[in-house]
């Protein structure tokens, strides 16, 4: 049997094997949050949890980072890359709905003329462990947008938590590498697997958030105008919550920051959302997406419409973190309701 | 694979003032590696994102064109944080470049054809380095006549006054300028952009029309245009976005599912009209 | 707080009430819209709503998990409030004492024309903290959330719990003294249903007396340890009626004031400046904090800022609309030793 398994308790052992080859990024409390953090002791670790606040993308595409270094020499500038970019980096506890959020990410900012070096060297750098998810949320709803609660093909290593022991499968060839230098995992019987493929089932069948998202883009693609926009945008209040906790938002602003007296600085990237008015804001004062309306407009295009049509896929993985995180319970599901219900009453009118 | 967020090194070779108020100048950027001069292959109406590192980057469309060979020109009205820093600068300061950026006019495209300049005020940078390039003598004969119809406020405003004297004296171009108002020493036409172009009234058998300047100068030439008979396909518009990135990952200047920043910024209006009317 | 007969009866009760007045108020036109809450989608939420009908009365609740202040969509109007032929339209706001607070406070600031609204005011007997019930359930998915007797009780796939609701209401509702909207004396039809008239306000500040006697580096390290998780979101204030400025200090860039990053300075910064703009105008609603997706409490802050100004200024914020508050006001008596003084 290829697939292997090694306790919980075992955990400890692994983050010692693998912390001096890798930064080991794993799930903690910070707070009362989840986050994927650095972790260095064991005791931090947090194994029982539904998901993180934050997603683990800021692990790869952190809210603020460095693109390069500058210094001032007179009137000449030196340029220093960043020569992090190639640490290997491990991500333990990813579920699958994050963990396939590295691939749109991947697919995103390997796209087109430009790639985006600095996300895509440490994408290549990073080992992702998954966790197959037993208990997803009544917000979750990844299997309708071409994921699963077990997903594993955009993992390297895959985990099924049994309880007191982990499920190891070997997913792409980089994890088979790394379970094959954790000697110490023992075999898995075929109880385990049994067990695991009988998780995955319940935790399917306890998805009940399901939508039709081909439809859903057909009817975005065709009501930019409809006045349901006006409805929907009409209790937001214009905070980033949706979009900073998205496993999928890449947007970002550029800043140049200066060190004060020793003519040093660096360009950083920080996050940035299309929820903000000056996020679209010119200089010259015209602001293209002026109101609530069309800014809470673009990001559910962005995610079903212009995703579909740029990309060929979702932008959206179906984690439910702009559900809950919705500090006025403007919710993507209702959202997603009211856009519907625009087919279902011409339909009406059509058959009528 | 070159970071594409590094800048290109460039220094400032030499800087004019366009206008009366100073608030126009046009930098002459010389790079610092030769290589990477060579390396900078760009086409009219591509912008590049520059740089002054420590103050922050904004897109510019490059002002000079490909066959004004040893430097780039850029045309920096001051408006921001960055642009003001632009004009703080003195001769040999540094500045990043990273470009050539987005799809520019399509010159190919425009072969063979009459080509309707129409610019408004300062956003004629990129129309200047267009006709340059059409002007040139490797490619004069490609192209059909040109018209340039440039509109200003007032006469102070007028830029890059030593090459329209030149382009006046040749015969295979047309210029017509104008202004808002009538001022005394002035002898061109008076009267807005759009008014000019209903009298001017060029053919659209053809034809291709780029226009590039504020909106409501495009609209307004743009509705002149269609009552002579221009179809969307003919009519090109340069959009100008609020950009970070330049290479379509900071996601702010998109249009529907279109980025101006690699997508355009030259746009038919066929194309515009089928995106969303946010820009 | 009268509590004998249960949360959960005197809610309903509230409730009732609030209805048949908003059905009142819409069948005889005395206001063309109505923002209230209905029911959320999620259990420990509420939505805000807008009704313009006499059948969508029936979506209008009242129960604790009604957070928000619905002051906070007047100022700007929501596209909802204008008519583009009429203009602005008069709106109905269900009111709990803070909301009726926020919009007397913004009429005081010139931001509110109180002609234009109906202050339909309801007895609040306080919000749950939501965050501080899900950070006690950990992980875990909560399901269902209700008010029994004096408990919240909190139901999920395989636990329930019970939290008293006198120790789980949001900290600023345990010492709010003002659950009723304020009752304005120059225009006594301007509230409807339950307003109170109140003078002489002794405000409560027990709440923060454990943080007060904290040292300055304990108190140093709790508000570092609970800014340290900002995302800087701005969720704190998008819900805030009082923040309504066109362009905040943090997203001006001529000059730029501070830094946009998630680093402790720039956080910092961002919130403690943001708590010098509300004293004075703080009506203790606590939106700020329970709309946090990090959870984060912000209320120690503004509660001594409120305290300061109240042993300086003797000013509540919210009662008078002719009054402004002393930070927007300037009198020659006017002291100034705090800026010296406070720790």
């Amino acid at each position: 049997m290829d697939e292997k398994i090694f306790a919980k308790k075992d955990i400890g052992k692994l983050l010692e094997e693998l912390v001096p080859e890798y930064k080991f990024y794993a799930p903690t409390k910070i707070k009362g949050n989840i986050a994927f953090k650095e972790i260095t002791d064991v005791k931090e670790i947090e194994l029982d949890y539904l998901n993180s606040k934050v997603p683990p993308k800021d692990v790869l595409f952190p809210q603020k980072e460095i693109i390069f270094e500058y210094k001032y020499e007179g009137k000449d500038v030196i340029i220093e890359e960043r020569k992090d970019l190639e640490d290997k980096i491990l991500i333990f506890g990813v579920r699958p709905c994050d963990a396939y959020s590295f691939k749109l990410l991947e697919d995103f900012f390997a796209s087109g003329d430009f790639q985006d070096d600095i996300f895509l060297k440490k994408r290549e750098n990073a080992t992702i462990i998954g966790l197959g998810c037993n208990t997803p949320r009544q917000s979750c709803f990844c299997t309708s947008v071409g994921g699963h609660p077990f997903q594993k093909e955009s993992t390297d290593v895959y985990l099924s938590d049994l309880g007191d022991i982990f499920l190891v499968e070997a997913i792409s060839d980089k994890g088979k590498s790394l379970v094959k230098k954790l000697t110490w995992l023992s075999d898995a019987k075929k109880a385990d697997v049994d067990k695991a493929k009988d998780l995955a089932k319940q935790a399917e069948e306890s998805i009940t958030t399901k939508f039709n998202f081909d439809l859903v883009t057909k009817v975005l693609d065709e009501n930019f105008e409809h006045p349901v926009w006006q409805e929907i945008s009409e209790s937001c209040i214009g905070c980033s919550s949706c979009t900073f906790l998205c496993p999928t938002c890449t947007c970002f602003d550029v800043i140049d920051e200066n060190d004060e007296y020793n003519n040093r600085g660096r360009r950083i990237r920080i996050w940035d959302t299309c929820q903000s008015c000056l996020y679209t804001l010119e200089t010259s004062g015209h602001n293209p997406r002026p109101a609530k309306i069309q800014r809470c407009r673009n990001r559910i295009m962005h995610k079903f419409s212009y995703y579909p049509s740029n990309y060929d896929c979702l932008g959206c993985v179906g984690c439910g973190r702009c559900i809950t995180a919705c500090p006025v319970n403007n919710e993507l599901r209702l959202i997603i309701d009211k856009i519907l219900e625009i087919e279902e009453k011409s339909g009406e009118k059509v058959s009528a | 694979m070159p970071n594409p967020y590094i800048p290109i090194l460039t220094k400032v070779k030499s800087m004019v003032s366009e206008n009366e108020v100073n608030d126009i100048k046009t930098f002459e950027l010389e790079f610092v590696n030769e290589e990477e001069y060579k390396a900078f292959d760009y086409v009219p109406g591509q912008f590049a994102e520059i740089s002054i590192i420590g103050k922050g980057e904004c897109p510019i469309g490059i002002a000079s064109s490909p066959t004004e060979e040893g430097t780039i020109k850029f045309t920096i009205k001051k408006m921001g944080t960055v642009t003001s820093a632009f004009h703080n600068c003195d001769i040999g300061d540094t500045i990043g470049i990273r470009g050539p950026l987005g799809n520019g006019w399509p010159m190919e495209e425009l072969k063979g054809k009459n080509i309707v300049v129409i610019g408004g005020g300062f956003a004629f940078s990129t129309l200047r380095s267009l006709v340059l390039y059409v002007l040139d003598d490797k490619h004069r004969k490609d192209y059909g006549n040109i018209t340039v119809i440039y509109g200003n406020r007032d006469s102070s405003e007028v830029l890059y006054r030593d090459l329209l004297e030149e382009w006046e004296k040749r015969d295979d171009i047309e210029i017509v300028l104008t202004i808002d108002r009538e001022e005394e020493s002035w002898t061109r036409k008076v009267g807005f952009v759009a008014a000019v172009v209903k009298e001017v009234a060029p053919s659209s058998e053809n034809a291709v029309a780029v226009v590039c300047g504020p909106p409501i100068m495009i609209k307004t030439a743009q509705n002149e245009l269609e009552k002579l008979n221009w179809k969307d396909e003919q009519i090109l518009n340069s959009l100008e976005m609020q950009m970070k990135c330049g290479i379509g990952k900071c996601g702010r200047c998109n249009i529907g599912e279109k980025f101006v920043c690699i997508d355009g910024p030259v746009f038919s209006l066929a194309e515009l009209k089928r995106m969303p009317k946010e820009h | 707080m009268v509590k004998s007969m249960g949360l959960e009866t005197e809610n309903k009760e509230i409730e009732n009430n609030l209805r048949e007045i908003a059905r009142g108020l819409l069948k005889e036109k005395k206001v063309d819209v109505i923002i209230g809450y209905m029911e959320g989608t999620l259990p420990l939420l509420s939505q805000p709503i807008i009704i313009d009908s006499e059948e969508d009365v029936e979506k209008l609740i009242w129960n604790n998990l009604c957070y928000v202040n619905l002051a906070k969509y007047l100022v700007p109007r929501v596209p909802k409030f204008v008519n583009p032929e009429k203009g602005n339209l008069t709106v109905g706001v269900i009111s709990k004492g803070c909301v009726g607070r926020g919009l007397i406070h913004l009429a005081s600031e010139n931001k509110i024309n109180l002609d234009e609204i109906k202050i339909i005011g309801i007895p609040c007997n306080g919000v749950v903290n939501r965050q501080r019930i899900e950070m006690e359930i950990g992980e875990k998915e909560i399901l269902e959330v209700s008010v029994f007797g004096d408990n919240i009780i909190v139901k999920g796939k395989d636990f329930e719990r019970e939290f008293p609701y006198d120790e789980y209401m949001n900290d600023l509702c345990k010492t709010c003294k003002i659950r009723k909207p304020p009752l304005v004396s120059k225009s006594l039809d301007l509230c409807v249903g339950e307003c109170e008239e109140y003078s002489n306000i002794v405000d409560d500040f027990s709440d923060i007396s454990e943080f007060e006697a904290l040292t300055p580096e304990e108190k140093w390290n709790q508000i570092t340890e609970e800014l340290s998780v900002c995302t800087r979101c701005y969720a704190c204030r998008e819900a805030c009626p009082m923040c309504y400025c066109n362009l905040c200090f943090v997203d001006q860039n001529k000059p730029v004031w501070f830094g946009k990053t998630t680093d402790l300075p720039d956080v910092f910064v961002y919130h403690l400046i943001r708590a010098m703009h509300m004293a004075g105008r703080c009506v203790a609603c606590g939106a700020c904090s329970l709309v946090c997706p990090m959870g984060i409490d912000l209320n120690k802050i503004n509660r001594k800022l409120e305290k300061i100004v109240k042993e300086r200024f003797d000013f509540t914020s919210g009662l008078d609309p002719d009054v402004l508050p002393p930070m927007v006001d300037f009198k020659l008596e006017d002291a100034q030793e705090f800026a010296l003084e406070e720790d």
